[in-house]
Order: C-alpha cells, then structure tokens, then sequence
C-alpha cells in the first residue's frame, strides 16, 4: 500500500510545502521540470568534485561585464539605422571593383548567404543545445550540397529588438557588410532542410525581391496572421530591401511600442492571439496596408515547402520514401520541416516535448538519409541514430552509383572557365 | 488517590503515549497522501504526470540506447578477434591515376578554386546528447566557430553525427570518414580533420599548403619529442591535413588495424604504452598509433610527412588562453603562432563527456574566453565586439554610417587591405 519510496524525507516536505506557497509561479513548474531532471539523477558523492561536469553551475562562467546597454533616445522614433538611400549605387560601385566576388557565381546562380542563429547562453532545456547542433549539422549540409554560405549569429545587435525582431537589425547589417551576396535567406533554428536535392528555382525570383512561403488570399483578403511564414525567407540585397526593413522595423521596439503595436495586429488579422506584436504578423499588416508600394515586389511562395508546418508533414515520412524521392521539394517531399510552436530550447512550448523532440529526430533523419546515402549508408530507421551500410565499398570508389545525383551535383559545379 | 508523583509520572506516560501515536500517524499519512496533497491534488497529480513523462523522454533521448538496437541486445557486443584482420574497405590501388582522370574529366569540379587548392574540414561529435547539456552548449559554439573560419577562408565543412563503422567508434572514427570523404570527393585536394574541441583563435591566418607541395600528411607537433624520445605526445591528431592521394590511402591503411574495440584495441594500448614515452595505460588511441606507426616505419612515410611547429595548427589550451588579452595588446591576427595561436584545443577537457581531467570552472572559462577571442575577430568587420572575453553581451566599436562599405574595405579580412599592408593581411599568404 505504502511503498518505501513514499516515506519521504524532511527535505521533501520542505519542499512540497515551498512549492505549494509559491503556486502562483506556475509557469515556473515546467522549468522546475526540465532543471531538475539532470541533477536528480547524480550522486551525491559528486557535488564537491571540481572535475565533475554535471553539478557544475554554469552561472558562475558568463560574466556581464564592461559597459551599458545603449539607451535610445524616449523623443526619437526607433530607426536600424542612418538612413541610406543610394544603397543599389554604392552596391555597384563595389562589386565593379570587386571582381573575385561576383554577386552571381554562375547565370542564374546568385551568392545566397543563410542566415540563422540562436542565443550565446545554454538553453533552459537540457536537450536543447543538442537539437540546435543537429539543426546546424542539417544546414550545413544541405548549404554545401548547394553551394550558400551560413552566417550562424550568436549576438544580439539591439537590445530594443530582442526576440523574434532581432533578426531585423542583423539583416540589415550583413546586407550592408555582404554586397557580394545577392539574396539573404533567414531561416529559423527549428527549421529543418528535408529535400537535399531541390534547388531553389532562382529563375522565378529574377524580378522580385523578397519570396516568403505563404497565399495572396490569406494576406492580401483575409489579412491572416498565418497567411505567410517569416520562418524562411529570401531577401534580395537593395534599396528596397533596406526601405522595406525601415518599413518593417517601428512595430518592434519592446515594451510599450510592441504592447501596443501587438494590440493593434490582433484586432487587424484574422485569427491572431492577444500577445505582444510579432515579426510576422507586422510583415502581414504592412503588406496588406500598403500593397502598393511593396505588393509587386513580393513573391508569396506556396508551390514548394519554403517553409513546411511540421504538424502536417512528420508523419508522412515514410509514405514519401515509399512513393517518392527528393526533389520534389513540396508535399510529396518537403524543401523545408519548420518545427514551429516546438522551442526545443526554451523552457516550454506550444507542444508536448515528447511529440517535439522525436519528430525533430525523424526530420533530422529523414533529411540526413539523403546525405548519407551519398556515402553509402542509410539510417537503421527513421528514429535511430544507428546507420547500416546500403551499398558496399568496392575498389572503383569513381564508379559508384549516385541516385541522387549529390556528389557532384550540377547547382556545385563552378564556371569552367574561370581565371585562377 | 494517587500520590502526586505517580500522576505526573502517568501524565508523562500518556504525553508519551499520545505523542508516539501522533508520530506514526503523520508517518502513515505522509505515507499515503503526502503533506503536499492537502492541496489542489489535482493539479499536482496532473504536474507530477507532467514531471515523471517529461524526465523519461529526456531519459530516453540522453541514453544510448536506439529503438532499433535488437530486442536481446543485452548479450556480450561481437568484438573481432586478436586473429581477426580489420581493413577500412577494399584496397584500392592507382588513386593518384583515378583522380587525375577523373578531374580532366570533370573541369566543373576542379581541385583548385580561385588559386587556392580545395580543402575539406572534417569535424564531428557523437549522435547522442552529452552526458551534460553544457557539452551540447560548447559543442554549438565550436561548430559557430569553425562555420566562421571556413566561410571567410572558402573551405567547406562536414560535420559527422555517424558512426561509419562499429569497429572504429570513439578517436577512431575520424579513419573510416577520411577515407570515404577522400573516395567520394576527388575535387578535394585536402582533407583537414579537427577535433570539435578544438576552435580556431586566427580568423585570419591561412595554412600555408604551398609549404607543403612535397607533403601528404601536415600535422602538429615536435621532431625531437617523436625520435629522440619517443613521446606518446609527439604529435596531435586533434587537428591535420591529409592530402587526397594514394599515399594517405595506404597510410590509412596501416593505421586502422590498431582501432578495432574490443581485445585488439585493448592489447594494442598494452604495446603503445610499452614503446611510448608517458603514455598511460589505456586502450589503443589514434595518436599514439600513429606515432608508434611512423617511428617503426620511418624510412616508409616520414618523407611525406611534414611535422609542423611554426604556428599553432594545434595549440594546447593551458598557457594559452590566460594570454589573450596581453595578445590582444600587443599583437594582432595573423600570426597563427604563440603571439596569436591559429587554433585553441581543449585537450583534457571532455565538457561533452561526465570528467574531464581539469576542473570544469577552468575549462568552460576558458572555452568561452576562446570562442568570444575568435568572435570578436568575427564581429569587428560588422563593428561590434564583446564586452568582454566572458561576456556574451556585444558592444558597438564603430558607429553606423550612411557609408557601411568604407569602413569594411578597411576591416575586411578576405581581400587584401588596400593600402595597409602591416594589418589585417596574413604574413604567410600564398
């Protein structure tokens, strides 16, 4: 009836009863969760050792040292930054005397730079920094395959645009340090690549300058706050693009100005909860308030996964391998596995862990199958990190057999005649 | 009546009495319901479902076990035998041949871009999370670190989360990777392997490979230390370059059968430790194997092999870290040797495993200081810096203009300075 477990310890009962005078910290139990699971487990012999990684508090390390956040100015209006308005000409100037840094690598190839990052502190969640590192393994990868550069950002440039704002400022600045890049993809750090053969038709894009997933019906008729996807988007490196950053930018300041810009979004879009204003749904607003100014230059993107809602597409994954193959990029094999409401490094999500974190193991197996098979190995299944070999070594390594044309794919190859 | 004595001696009895039933009766009620359940017993019920659930996914994500290990995976591992012989693949012979067919066959994939030879940096952890979430936390910054480097320096990066072969699991998995990389990729003319504890402090300083036109295998360490005494650190293998030829191929070759866990690993280590100056004893690791492969086959290899202690393509952390800011006063990048140390490992470390071999405060402080040194190199083309070298915050260190490119043409590492040779510019570019 009893047990022994349950004849608790003094220590125990303090602690129930702490817990219970504090019950107002709800939020706080998730958290309490996910700290203590790790220690729980240790032994206590352990806590005095210096050498011993597990009771060690990482608080001790990050010193917040040396110097102030910048405090704005209360009487100016937020800006990024000085304006610029002669950017495309300072742009060509450069590139002019730039000849080894062509904003285009071949015709029809433009230099994309990925941009995506996460905090320069742990995460809340002792598996968090494991799924980031696997997210960045999957990115580096299909980037190489592809020939993009990455920009992984551990900084944040303006305290007043944290959060989901901070990549604004960070755009602007690598669109402005990166003239040689033409198009700057953002990508989220729970997104996943799941298609490593798609190649972005570049061509579509040749005559606008920013290409988000998302329907004109859903931004432009219903002013849906999902409408379109900032998840994973493409940027091309102008004037208009810094104009529409400017443009973008004076919902995000915290506190009062998002407060209430936040009210604003919810009573505009359709479908929005009560909470404080977002990037996405500012970007929604301002395309569908000032569409003609900004509309012809928008391409909203839904014939491929440039952003894929995990929810919908994890559990197809074996059906895909069984009917398709990669290259699709879209519902039938998905470019993009974006793992949103997930937060795998925050304390909690919209989503129970469980189903989160095994799913990302899938998406991130799904999409390593296809970099591995270059190399002749397979994951044992779509939930394990155990690989088999699926096509043995022979002595003619040249002659191997490449399904999906990944080795030497032709969006790697460069100009045959360049100059060295 | 009873004399008073007695019924205050009663008294205490029944005191006594009364207190022992009181005792056992809160022992069996915190037995049964707990102090904690006077309250909202729902929500807890409801709280400790969501603690206990959340715990064993963790569990289960952190522990090694794979749901597709087989269902009597509790039997003894199939290790080889001590009369097995372990190979990486099929022999493959007249690579230098295949290679060069292959490449005038492909001029789209040439083995050289832009003057410079190709190089691959091959780096990896294991599949499973840490043994404590800090090592995911260092294992990210180091993969930063290395994305960085090889961006401005055009090298591209693989970054292995698999275990090719079971034989050669730990140290040893680097073999059986470099040699498929090298199979698969006749466009590269370099594989650079380095460890994932090991970050790059230089984010200007190039490895010079026209130094080594001669060379096959370009590792760090010390002449002396490898003949005279035969040290089981004479050399790294935290961080090297092999050249894809048939010469690294057979290399290879000869290096793995040490590798194989299990009874030929274990009686290897017993011979390394034997033959090897300092070595402790322990199973059979890559480096000690290659030391004692290229001491008792000298005249085979050491021509081709080029031990490198100019400048830090590996740098033992200790001695190094505590130097930065005296480095960041006096010197500037570049150099790649002691005055600014190309690459910072953090042998000994082991913030991915449960102990490492210095104490943990040591050694996180110093990787941050590592990742932020290098960061900041980074940083200051976009004109930030951090606060400080344990600081995560940034700060401006130059103002935004209406002008952004004039002030990068100054601090732009990629292309040659205009009109200041002294900085910025590596001092042994090719």
């Amino acid at each position: 009836m009893l047990g022994a477990g349950k004849f608790g310890t003094p220590a125990q009962d303090l602690d129930d009863l702490t817990t219970h005078f504090y019950a107002s910290r709800k939020h706080a139990e998730p958290h309490r969760v996910l700290v203590e699971a790790q220690p729980e487990n240790e032994n206590e012999n352990q806590s005095n050792d210096p050498k011993n990684y597990a009771t060690f508090d990482f608080n001790k390390i990050l010193k917040d040292e040396g110097g102030e956040d910048e405090k704005p100015d209360p009487n100016k209006p937020y800006t990024l930054g000085p304006k610029i308005s002669d950017w495309d000409e300072q742009r060509g100037e450069w590139l002019k005397r730039n000849p080894n840094f062509p904003n285009f690598i071949r015709e029809n190839k433009p230099r994309v730079l990925l941009v995506t990052g996460s905090s320069p502190k742990p995460c809340e969640n002792p598996v968090g920094d494991h799924y980031l590192l696997k997210s960045i393994k999957n990115k580096i990868d299909y980037c190489r395959l592809h020939g993009i550069e990455i920009f992984y950002n551990m900084a944040l440039l303006d305290a007043e645009m944290a959060g989901f704002w901070a990549k604004l400022p960070l755009i602007r600045k690598l669109l402005l340090s990166h003239p040689e890049v033409e198009f700057l993809w953002w990508m989220d750090s729970d997104a996943m690549f799941t298609d490593m053969a798609f190649e972005l038709p570049w061509e579509r894009y040749k005559d606008v300058n920013l290409v988000m997933h998302g329907w004109n019906e859903m931004v432009y008729d219903q002013k849906n706050w999902i409408g379109l996807n900032t998840g994973s988007f493409l940027l091309r490196n102008n004037q208009w693009a810094l104009d529409l950053l400017d443009a973008w930018a004076p919902m995000g300041p915290k506190g009062k100005i998002r407060d209430e810009a936040g009210k604003i979004l919810t009573r505009e879009l359709k479908g929005r909860p009560v909470f404080e204003a977002d990037d996405q749904s500012a970007m929604v607003y301002l395309l569908a308030t000032q569409r003609d100014t900004w509309g012809n230059k928008v391409y909203l993107e839904s014939g491929y996964y440039l952003h894929g809602y995990w929810g919908i597409l994890v559990d197809k994954y074996e059906e895909m391998i069984e009917n398709y193959h990669p290259g699709f990029g879209d519902h039938r094999w998905p470019l993009v596995t974006h793992f949103v409401g997930c937060k795998p490094c925050g304390k909690f999500g919209d989503y129970p862990v469980e189903k989160c974190l095994k799913q990302m193991d899938r998406a991130f197996n799904f999409g390593d199958n296809q970099v591995l098979q270059i190399y002749g190995f397979t994951h044992k299944s779509l939930a394990s990190r155990r690989v088999k070999r699926v096509r043995n070594e022979t002595g003619n390594p040249l002659e191997a057999k490449d399904d999906l044309g990944l080795m030497h794919p032709a969006f790697k190859a460069v100009k045959v005649s360049t100059s060295s | 009546m009873i004399p008073r004595g007695r019924q205050i001696h009663k008294t205490f009895n029944n005191i006594k009495i009364t207190i022992l039933c009181g005792f056992v009766t809160i022992l069996v009620l915190r037995g049964t319901i707990g102090i904690g359940n006077l309250s909202s017993s729902e929500a807890d019920a409801v709280n400790q479902n969501l603690i206990e659930e959340t715990n064993r996914v963790l569990a289960e994500i952190r522990s090694d076990k794979d749901p597709d290990d087989p269902a009597d995976s509790t039997d003894e591992p199939q290790f080889l035998s001590l009369n097995d012989t372990y190979t990486l693949g099929p022999k493959i012979v007249g690579w230098d041949q295949q290679r060069k067919v292959w490449l005038s066959q492909n001029p789209e994939f040439p083995s050289s871009v832009n003057g410079k030879p190709r190089i691959l940096l091959l780096t990896g952890s294991p599949p499973n999370p840490c043994d404590n979430p800090i090592g995911d936390h260092y294992l990210l910054k180091a993969v930063k670190n290395k994305i960085d480097y090889c961006r401005i320096h055009g090298i591209e990066i693989v970054y292995n989360m698999a275990h090719l072969d079971k034989e050669l699991a730990g140290y040893w998995a680097k073999l059986p990777m470099i040699r498929r990389l090298m199979l698969s990729h006749p466009e590269v003319e370099w594989i650079w392997w380095m460890d994932s504890d090991a970050m790059f402090t230089d984010m200007v300083f190039e490895v010079p490979l026209s130094k080594y036109s001669n060379h096959n295998l370009v590792i760090h360490g010390y002449p002396d230390l490898l003949f005279e005494q035969k040290s089981w650190i004479a050399l790294n293998t935290g961080s090297f370059l092999f050249r894809n030829c048939q010469w690294s191929l057979d290399l290879l070759d000869t290096w793995a059968p040490m590798g194989p866990k299990g009874p030929i690993r274990e009686e290897a280590g017993k011979v390394l430790t034997a033959n090897l100056k300092g070595r402790p004893a322990f199973e059979a690791d890559d480096q000690s194997a290659l030391i004692y492969l290229l001491l008792s086959q000298k005249e085979k290899w050491m021509d081709k092999v080029y031990v490198e202690n100019q400048y830090y393509l590996h740098g033992y952390w200790l001695g190094l870290v505590e130097r930065y800011e005296e480095m960041i006063e006096k010197y500037h990048p570049g150099l790649g040797d002691e005055r600014w140390p190309f690459v910072t490992h953090f042998v000994g470390c082991k913030p991915c495993g449960s102990y490492g071999d210095y104490p943990v405060e040591q050694c996180l402080k110093s990787m941050e200081r590592a990742f932020n040194f290098a960061d900041n190199q980074v940083l200051k083309f976009y004109g930030f810096g951090h606060r400080g070298l344990l600081s995560p915050k940034i700060k401006r260190i130059a103002n935004e203009t209406a002008t952004p490119l004039e002030y990068m043409d100054q601090v732009d590492i990629r292309r040659p300075v205009h009109g200041d040779e002294s900085s910025g510019s590596s001092e042994t570019k090719s």
